[in-house]
């Protein structure tokens, strides 16, 4: 059975762009959304295997999203994605329990190895 | 401000603006997987009155923009916009497919333009962490489709209405065989000043 991912990120140009990369990689997008609140309902809703979170978004950011869904399900996997390529971000992302990070603009590979590297540490 | 402080602190500014271009044009050729650049065509300190007239003059160009709060250690306002049907050659090339595939301005070319404002204030932030070790991150874009007037009027006179100057910098994305013309403007606000001085101190 495909994993299931939930893509999170305030622009649908992106999330259409990630959705595809994962789809003809042979994962499944079970919900895209559009800032942080809505990724963490969705995941206590459909409980996925992996979400890709964007960390500049309205409303809820990446950021907090990501202590959200973390403090739900300790175990969850979260690759964020960011044009905000600054050490002191991805870092504090990545003590929080951030699985990885991607910098925007990506190139497919770097996408699909990040969420191969995330869904095999299980 | 004396006009020694005032002399260094356009110094600096111009400094940020090449090379946020320069790093913007990287970041660009990735993201659509073509050769491409953004080539500076002129960066000033302008007088916000004279500009304004110069914008009123185009009053029936539609343009679809990002508008971005750069907050942080030096707080700036961040405009960035394009005739609406570049944003089209834009769209496509962003989801990598033939260039006319889309027709009409749609969620995605409105994205694609917000995306590119995000990457290009990103890249900016990112120069200003790693080149002077001054903190600062994007806020959400807000996306903007109106006459270029309009826009003016409502982002760039009202984020700039504590001063009387405001930073220009003309660009041109060229990218394959088009030519989009853009612009981008960075306002600094208040403190941002002091924080530029300290930039100079890079020069």
């Amino acid at each position: 059975m495909s994993k299931k991912i939930i893509v999170a990120d305030d622009a649908p140009i992106i999330r259409l762009m990630l959705k595809d990369i994962l789809t003809d990689a042979g994962y499944e997008v079970v919900k895209e959304c559009e800032n942080g609140r809505h990724a963490f309902e969705s995941y206590k809703e459909l409980r996925p295997d992996l979400v890709t979170m964007d960390i500049v978004m309205p409303e809820m950011d990446g950021i907090q999203a990501l202590e959200q869904i973390l403090k739900f399900d300790q175990n969850a996997k979260v690759v964020m994605v960011t044009a905000v390529d600054q050490r002191e971000f991805l870092m504090k992302a990545i003590r929080l329990g951030a699985t990885d990070y991607i910098v925007k603009p990506f190139e497919n590979d770097r996408v699909i190895s990040a969420v191969k590297k995330a869904l095999g540490k299980e | 401000m004396e006009n020694k402080d005032k002399i260094k602190i356009d110094r600096a500014l111009k400094l940020i603006a090449k090379l946020s271009i320069d790093k913007s044009s990287q970041v660009l050729s990735k993201m659509i997987k073509s050769g491409a650049s953004i080539e500076l065509e002129d960066v000033y300190m302008a007088d916000i009155s004279r500009v304004t007239e110069e914008v009123m003059l185009k009053a029936d160009n539609e343009v679809v923009g990002a508008f971005i709060d750069l907050v942080g250690d030096a707080p700036f306002k961040f405009l960035f916009y394009v005739n609406t049907k570049d944003s089209l050659v834009l769209t496509d090339l962003m989801l990598r497919r033939e260039i006319g595939l889309t027709k009409e301005f749609n969620l995605y070319a409105q994205s694609a333009v917000q995306e590119l404002g995000n990457i290009l204030a990103s890249a900016i932030s990112n120069i200003f962490s790693t080149d002077f070790q001054i903190s600062m991150k994007p806020k959400p874009p807000t996306v903007i489709n109106d006459f270029e007037s309009i826009v003016f009027q409502e982002y760039v006179i009202d984020a700039a209405c504590e001063r009387n100057e405001i930073l220009i910098i003309q660009s041109i994305f060229r990218i394959v065989k088009f030519d989009i013309h853009c612009s981008m403007f960075i306002m600094p606000l208040g403190k941002s000043e002091q924080i530029l001085q300290y930039v100079t101190g890079f020069m």
